[in-house]
Order: C-alpha cells, then sequence, then structure tokens
C-alpha cells in the first residue's frame, strides 16, 4: 500500500519563499497547501495573534482548532505592520519572497505604501496573492464578506437545503476552502509563467521572469463551482430549486443504523439496487428503466425504496451494491472516517512530523507520486520563529532587539502558558 | 490562447464534472486542452443519445443533436477542443497514442479498472513520452480495498463526511443541491496538476497524479476533522450558524409581489459590524444585555435571531442587503440562479460571461474565477460540439490527409453523434 509520507523525495516546491500574511480562511488554507506541497511558509501575525486563532472550537487548553488546521506547517513571525517600523521591516523580507499571500480589505496594503507594484519592485517576479471576499475592484470591493454571503451571492443557498426551510450555506468553510485552492493553483500557474518568461533579458541582464498579482474572490470562486446550475436554469429558463422532501432521488435517506445515498443515475444502477432491495418487480419494469421516466412518476417506486432500504444496515448495503458496481453513498461521520479501512490503508489520516504524540489530521487531497504533500510541522504558536526566521532573513540583530522593545517585533521567549492567545484585535476586523 | 499556461497542452479524457471542471481551469488558465470523447459512452453530462433531455436547451430544436445541447456538459467544457475516436478498434488506439508525444498533461476520470483496460496507465503513457503529467481522479483512488468501487459526487458527498456536517441542526443530514464533491475534487486535480508542472520545469520530469474524490473532501472539511480527532467531538450540523460569531444567518424578508419567498444573508464578526447592524435595524439591540457583545449572543443566539426575522420580515431584499452591506455589515441578498448570472459586478468582472454556441446559441454562463496581472486569461471557445475538432486536430498532429480522414469517418472511428 502507498503510504504517502514515508517517500524521501524532495517536494515539488521546495526552496520557495511564501510570506503569508493572511488573516481569512481562505488565503490561510491557500498557503497551507504551498507549505503541504514543500514550500517554506513565513506565516506573519498581527499583535494580537492570527485573527483565525480566535475561532471555536478550542481545545481544553486554549488553542483554537481551524487555526490548529489551517496555520499547521508554516513557521510563524509576529510583526505590527500598522507601524511604519514594522512596514519597513516587511519591505525587507518580501525581497526573500517568491510569494506574497494576503487578505486584507482591498486598499490597505496600498494605503501602507505596499501596493502590488511597488511589493514588485521590490522583489522583481513576486507572485502577489489577493484573496478577498469580493474582489479587488468592482461594486462590491469594499463590503466585508464570508462564507456565509459567498454562498448567498453565488446561487449555492438558493438550491441548498428543503423547500419550506431556509436557503443554506455550502457547509461552513467551504467557500474559503475551495477559494484556498483556486488560489493556489493560480499562483502556481502564475510560478509557471514566471518560469517560461525567466532570463528573458538575456545572460547580461537575467531575469527572474514576470511576477504577477492575481486578484482571487470568494464569491466567484464559488459562482465557478455554481457553474452547471447556472447554465442549467439559463437553458430551462427556470430556477433551480430546493428539495420538497428528503427522498432517495436528492440525497440520504433513512436505513437501520444511519442515513444512505442512493444515486440511480444510470440504468443498470437502478435495476441492481432494485434486485439488491428485494424489488425485483421494480427492476423488471420496463419503463422505469428510463431515468426521465423515474423522475416523473416517483408515485411509482419511491416510497416503497425507502421501505425497502430501512431494513438494511448502511455498510451491508454499500458492499452489497459495491460488488455489482452500483454507486452508493453511506453517510459516515469523522468516527467512521477516522476508522476506516480504506483511508487507514493509503495512509490517509497523518500525524506532523515534529508532533508524533500529536492528533491526527486529514492527509494529502491529492497524491502526486514524486512529490507527495507532506504535513512536517504543527501550528506554531504565535512568534514561535520570529528570531529564527529573522535570522535567516538576515536581518542585523541591532534592528531586531529595537522592534522587540518597541513592541513591533514579538517573539516567544517561553511556550506560552495554556490559555487563549491574548486577542488584542477584534476576530476578523482585517478582513 | 492567453494566460499562465499558455503553451502548455493536455490531451485528456475526462467526463461528467469532476475531470471536466478540473482540465476546464486549464484551459481557461490559458492550456490548450483537447478532449478525446468516446461515443459509444458518451459523457454522462452530454446525456444519453436519446431524447428527452431533461437539462437541454428548451427553446431551441434539439432533436437533431440533443448531445450538443447538454446544459451541464456546456457549463464545464469551455476553452477546450474536441475529437472523437474509439478506443475500442487497435487504429483508433493508435491514434490517440500518436497524440500522446504532443501533450504535456494526460488527465482522465474513468473508473480505475478501464484505463488499465485500455492500455492508457501512467507507465504506458510515460513509454511513450517520458516527462508527462497523468492525472487520475476517481471515487476513491488507484489503491487500497476500495479503489474497484464507483461513486460519483452524490455518493462522495456521505462517505467524505460532507453530508454529515450539511443541514440544518434539528434535522438529517444533507447533500447539496448539486453534486458539490465534484467541483472540490476538479479544483484539487488542477491544483495537483500545476504542481506537478512546477516540478517538471525545475526537473524536467513528469510524475502520476492519483485523486480520490473521497479525500480531496475529506481534507476540505480537515478542520471538523481535527476537532474529532482533538476532542472526540462530532461536528454538529449547523444551518447557517458559525461556530463562533452571532448573528450568522439567513433570514426570510418581505416576498415578491408573486409570492416568491425572498431571503437576506446577514453576519457580524467583529463588534464594529455588529454595532452597525443595530443602528440600520434601530431596535434598541444595542442595549440589550443578552447582546452586549459575542459571547452573550451566541448565548442568546436563538433570541437574536427570532429578533433579526421579525425585523427583517417586512424588508425588501436588496434594499435591506444594500443597506447593510452600506453600513459595514456583512451581507447579502441570497441569489437564485438566473439572478447570479445577471449580478453585475460578475459581468463587469468577466467571471460571467457570453460565448456563442453553434447549436446551443448565445448564454450568460460562468467562465474563469481568477484574475492575472500580466497573463491575462480570456475564454475564446465555448464548450465544442463532440467531435468538432477530430479533423483539425489529427491535421495538426498527424498531418492527417482528408482522404485518410474520409476513411475513418466510414470505419466509424471517428466522428459525431451515436455510432451508426
Amino acid at each position: 500500500m502507498t503510504t504517502g509520507q514515508d517517500q524521501p523525495t524532495e517536494s515539488a516546491l521546495h526552496g520557495l519563499q511564501v510570506l503569508d500574511l493572511s488573516t481569512s480562511v481562505a488565503a490561510a488554507w491557500c498557503s497551507r497547501l504551498f507549505a503541504d506541497f514543500g514550500a517554506d511558509v513565513a506565516l506573519v501575525e498581527p499583535l494580537g495573534g492570527h485573527p483565525l486563532r480566535a475561532h471555536a472550537p478550542a481545545t481544553e487548553d486554549g488553542r483554537g482548532i481551524p487555526a490548529e488546521h489551517l496555520l499547521a506547517n508554516k513557521r510563524s513571525l509576529v510583526l505590527d505592520l500598522e507601524a511604519e517600523s514594522g512596514r519597513e521591516l516587511l519591505r525587507d523580507l518580501v525581497t526573500h519572497a517568491d510569494v506574497l499571500i494576503e487578505s486584507f480589505a482591498p486598499g490597505v496594503l496600498a494605503g501602507w505604501g505596499l501596493d502590488a507594484e511597488t511589493l514588485e519592485a521590490i522583489r522583481p517576479g513576486l507572485v502577489v496573492v489577493s484573496v478577498t471576499a469580493h474582489g479587488q475592484d468592482g461594486a462590491y470591493a469594499a463590503l466585508p464578506g464570508n462564507d456565509l454571503t459567498s454562498s448567498a451571492r453565488s446561487g449555492w443557498a438558493s438550491i441548498n437545503g428543503f423547500a419550506a426551510q431556509p436557503p443554506l450555506q455550502a457547509t461552513q468553510y467551504q467557500g474559503s476552502y475551495c477559494t484556498g485552492v483556486l488560489a493556489y493553483a493560480a499562483a502556481v500557474a502564475a510560478l509557471h509563467h514566471r518560469a517560461v518568461t525567466a532570463d528573458s533579458g538575456g545572460p547580461e541582464r537575467p531575469s527572474p521572469g514576470d511576477g504577477q498579482h492575481l486578484d482571487i474572490s470568494e464569491f466567484e470562486v464559488m459562482a465557478s463551482t455554481f457553474a452547471p446550475a447556472l447554465l442549467r436554469a439559463q437553458y430551462a429558463g427556470e430556477v433551480g430549486a430546493r428539495k420538497e422532501t428528503m427522498d432517495v432521488t436528492g440525497g440520504p435517506v433513512p436505513v437501520a443504523d444511519g442515513f444512505f445515498a442512493l444515486t440511480l443515475s444510470r440504468a443498470h444502477f437502478y435495476r441492481d439496487a432494485m434486485s439488491v432491495l428485494g424489488l425485483d418487480d421494480l427492476a423488471d419494469d420496463e419503463q422505469l428503466q428510463e431515468g426521465w421516466y423515474r423522475n416523473e412518476h416517483r408515485e411509482l417506486w419511491v416510497d416503497r425504496v425507502h421501505t425497502a432500504m430501512a431494513g438494511w444496515s448502511r455498510r451491508d448495503l454499500f458492499d452489497e451494491l459495491g460488488v455489482r458496481r452500483v454507486v452508493a453513498g453511506p453517510v459516515f461521520a469523522m468516527n467512521e472516517l477516522t476508522d476506516n479501512e480504506h483511508l487507514r490503508a493509503r495512509g490517509f489520516w497523518v500525524r506532523a512530523d515534529d508532533d508524533p504524540e500529536g492528533p491526527e489530521h486529514t492527509g494529502a487531497p491529492v497524491k502526486l507520486s514524486a512529490t507527495p504533500w507532506r504535513l512536517r510541522t504543527r501550528a506554531p504558536r504565535p512568534g514561535e520563529h520570529t528570531l529564527a526566521l529573522l535570522g535567516e532573513y538576515d536581518v542585523e540583530e541591532e534592528r531586531v532587539q529595537t522592534l522587540l522593545a518597541a513592541g513591533v517585533l514579538v517573539a516567544e521567549a517561553t511556550p506560552v502558558t495554556p490559555g487563549a492567545p491574548s486577542m488584542q484585535r477584534a476576530p476578523g476586523a482585517m478582513r | 490562447m492567453s494566460g499562465p499556461l499558455a503553451g502548455v497542452r493536455g490531451i485528456v479524457l475526462t467526463q461528467a464534472w469532476a475531470g471536466t471542471y478540473c482540465t476546464e481551469l486549464l484551459a481557461m488558465a490559458g492550456a490548450d486542452i483537447i478532449q478525446l470523447e468516446v461515443r459509444k459512452r458518451p459523457d454522462s453530462w452530454r446525456g444519453t443519445y436519446a431524447t428527452p433531455m431533461a437539462d437541454a436547451v428548451a427553446q431551441v430544436p434539439t432533436a437533431e443533436h440533443p448531445w450538443n445541447v447538454n446544459g451541464l456538459f456546456n457549463s464545464v467544457n469551455l476553452g477546450k477542443r474536441s475529437f472523437t475516436v474509439d478506443l475500442s478498434t487497435p487504429e483508433g488506439l493508435a491514434i490517440y497514442r500518436a497524440l500522446v508525444p504532443f501533450a504535456d498533461i494526460v488527465a482522465e476520470n474513468f473508473s480505475p479498472r478501464v484505463v488499465g483496460n485500455l492500455g492508457l496507465s501512467y507507465e504506458e503513457l510515460k513509454a511513450i513520452k517520458p516527462d508527462v503529467i497523468v492525472a487520475s481522479l476517481s471515487a476513491y483512488g488507484h489503491d487500497g480495498p476500495w479503489a474497484n468501487i464507483p461513486g460519483i459526487g452524490g455518493t462522495i458527498e456521505p462517505t467524505s463526511g460532507m453530508s454529515a456536517l450539511l443541514g440544518y441542526p434539528d434535522g438529517p443530514p444533507m447533500n447539496s443541491g448539486q453534486m458539490y464533491p465534484d467541483a472540490v475534487a476538479g479544483l484539487y486535480g488542477f491544483a495537483a496538476i500545476v504542481t506537478a508542472l512546477h516540478q517538471r520545469d525545475r526537473t524536467g520530469e513528469g510524475q502520476y497524479v492519483d485523486l480520490s474524490m473521497q479525500e480531496a473532501n475529506l481534507a476540505n472539511i480537515g478542520d471538523s476533522a481535527l476537532q474529532y480527532t482533538l476532542t472526540g467531538e462530532q461536528r454538529p450540523r449547523l444551518g447557517n450558524r458559525h461556530l463562533t460569531f452571532a448573528p450568522h444567518g439567513i433570514y426570510a424578508v418581505q416576498p415578491t409581489a408573486e409570492g416568491t419567498r425572498r431571503w437576506v444573508a446577514l453576519a457580524a464578526e467583529t463588534e464594529a459590524q455588529w454595532a452597525a447592524l443595530c443602528a440600520v435595524a434601530d431596535r434598541g439591540w444595542d442595549t440589550d444585555a443578552r447582546f452586549a457583545d459575542n459571547a452573550a449572543r451566541k448565548q442568546h443566539e436563538d433570541d437574536l435571531d427570532r429578533a433579526i426575522a421579525e425585523w427583517a420580515a417586512s424588508e425588501d431584499r436588496d434594499a435591506l442587503a444594500d443597506r447593510l452591506s452600506a453600513a459595514g455589515v456583512i451581507a447579502a441578498p441570497v441569489l437564485d440562479s438566473l439572478e447570479v448570472s445577471a449580478d453585475p459586478v460578475l459581468r463587469a468582472r468577466g467571471v460571467v460571461i457570453e460565448l456563442d454556441h453553434p447549436e446551443a446559441g448565445r448564454w450568460p454562463q460562468v467562465g474563469a474565477p481568477f484574475h492575472f496581472s500580466k497573463a491575462v486569461t480570456k475564454v475564446e471557445r465555448p464548450a465544442p460540439l463532440q467531435g468538432q475538432h477530430s479533423l483539425e486536430v489529427f491535421r495538426e498532429f498527424l498531418g492527417m490527409s482528408d482522404e485518410q480522414y474520409e476513411e475513418l469517418l466510414a470505419k466509424n472511428i471517428t466522428g459525431e453523434g451515436p455510432p451508426q
């Protein structure tokens, strides 16, 4: 079996320096993927700690769990960008960076004299990735937004949930995760462009290649994932609607020990599933072989299928259908997924290399044979790597001490005592 | 082609949504994506060759080529070219293998056993093109005890842990309104392929990408998984609530004149946003002890939601969303699928575009969700007709003559629509 984690190969992004100014889930997931594929990610946290650290739930000793996940694999430097001397230091850090990821409200960086053009002038070839709710320009640019509004504006909320109840957002942080991975992929595509345009100045004037400012909007990414429903509605001349009832044609329905989805999207799925459920007359009914006919005549079969399914356990039904190559979906909770023999065999669940006694995390979202995803380190404490990073960047010791004394830089002197890190800034204030 | 991936070529066998979205993102970023379609087993998102077609254009005659006017297929294949060959014939397979040397990327989302049966495994493709990047998107990945169990978005949603999180707090687990796990898989497939491309830029070496839809989706709820491994607790279904912030919900507003219900989403993640909401509503919430700070509001969230719902019920949707947004509150109208296509920002920023499709006509649809400052992208092609570019592709890469092409047509090895 593949294990993914113990292949001693170099990572795809080895040697790449990423400066992570993220303040949101989406931008933090973007930089997390950079780290997972091998880049060296320096997380620049504000004095109060990364806003995500305040997100619930928290561990018994007060560490926010979303932050433990989204900030893992990065090194932390605490730097006050509201101070002029802090921004001066940032300019120096930018000279080492290949990629800068930020999620401030549009105009914040420019207001600090650090717009994308200036940043690229400081570091030719830099890829600046801006991840915001509504993008860098346009009528919504200045409006705050989050996962709830990206679902509302993209159309997803209008089709999630039951018709008689309110529309449902894509669950929890979904808009953010999708935006994070899209932003990551687009940024790596920009690095490819940089590579193919490199050295265009000739040997006398070697060029690092074209940098780029990448503008990624959470609501546009969710609109992209909504594309099929949008065009289907155009063609049909009517809007997509939420489900009227819980029905096997629309999602999971009750079985003996939980819920189970049976997506009868091909004729043989229908026939074989009816046969497994002991509904041979339905399996043999000629008209019901056609999907459109089944949809228009649910009264002929749906209730009987629900009744038959109710007697099955999820696992027995999944196994019986699986051998017949019928797609089937038992609803699993996390305790079942962490125990799942298939995910175990593929080495999906992992602990951070530096935290072998720590909790298991979700592993590679996708496996690359030569350059695997890897979780090297647990989430840092705020300022855990301030001194180490500044040393690597050759920042003069005297300057570091001056900034520390001024409270512009914070270095963790001793491990943080249990309890939440102090939150001097309201969470999300920078969005 | 323009964009950061200009000059990159994929010759791909993707279908339905996960695979086609992955390769569509490559195409929209500038890559030349050439889609192989197998006529004997048409892409399920083209539908079957028969009518009636639930997802086809209502207003145009669809009887002739219904497979070319399916809204599902046409929404996720922008920017690509399409050719057909019959891979079950030695001649057809030879054509495909002759095209592989021109490919930087091969991607497919057949079930694992199909690729092996066709002789198109990574090892075999690598023998033809040593630095090729091959990406497989499947339900459960290419190894492990479930490798041969099939799955689609509607079944991966439950088996990845997504469905257990989606739903109302007092309701059952649910699936999304539209096969959401496919989109997630497509995004990670895109990410993996460009990562492999970066590695090839550095070392000249290709590699194999094995994407399990179950794993990609489970990774997309990684913080919920970590909550379980750290605390032993399954995260509950939250509806539209947030674990940290209140208020955070979707509230009914005044229905339309025709009686259609409408909704506004609103949330406050900071005290400033809460104060702005209080000012807009002017219901004395700012002095209500139950709502004094975020912790108090979380504790009294049922009361808070009732108060907001009562206030919002008589408001006009768009006017309310505008007032809240202008005041700095997180707020948006809940738009339906037709309203989204008219959104002025999506239009102005070129995310919703209109392209002339030779059979379906001109419709608004969603294009590229990224904006590059220098390597500017532009979606120039609508989704291809099935086999639209067969001759063009055979000429361009294989130097095929019209006579040779006619012969392939006569033998049914290429063509358009159902094989004779």
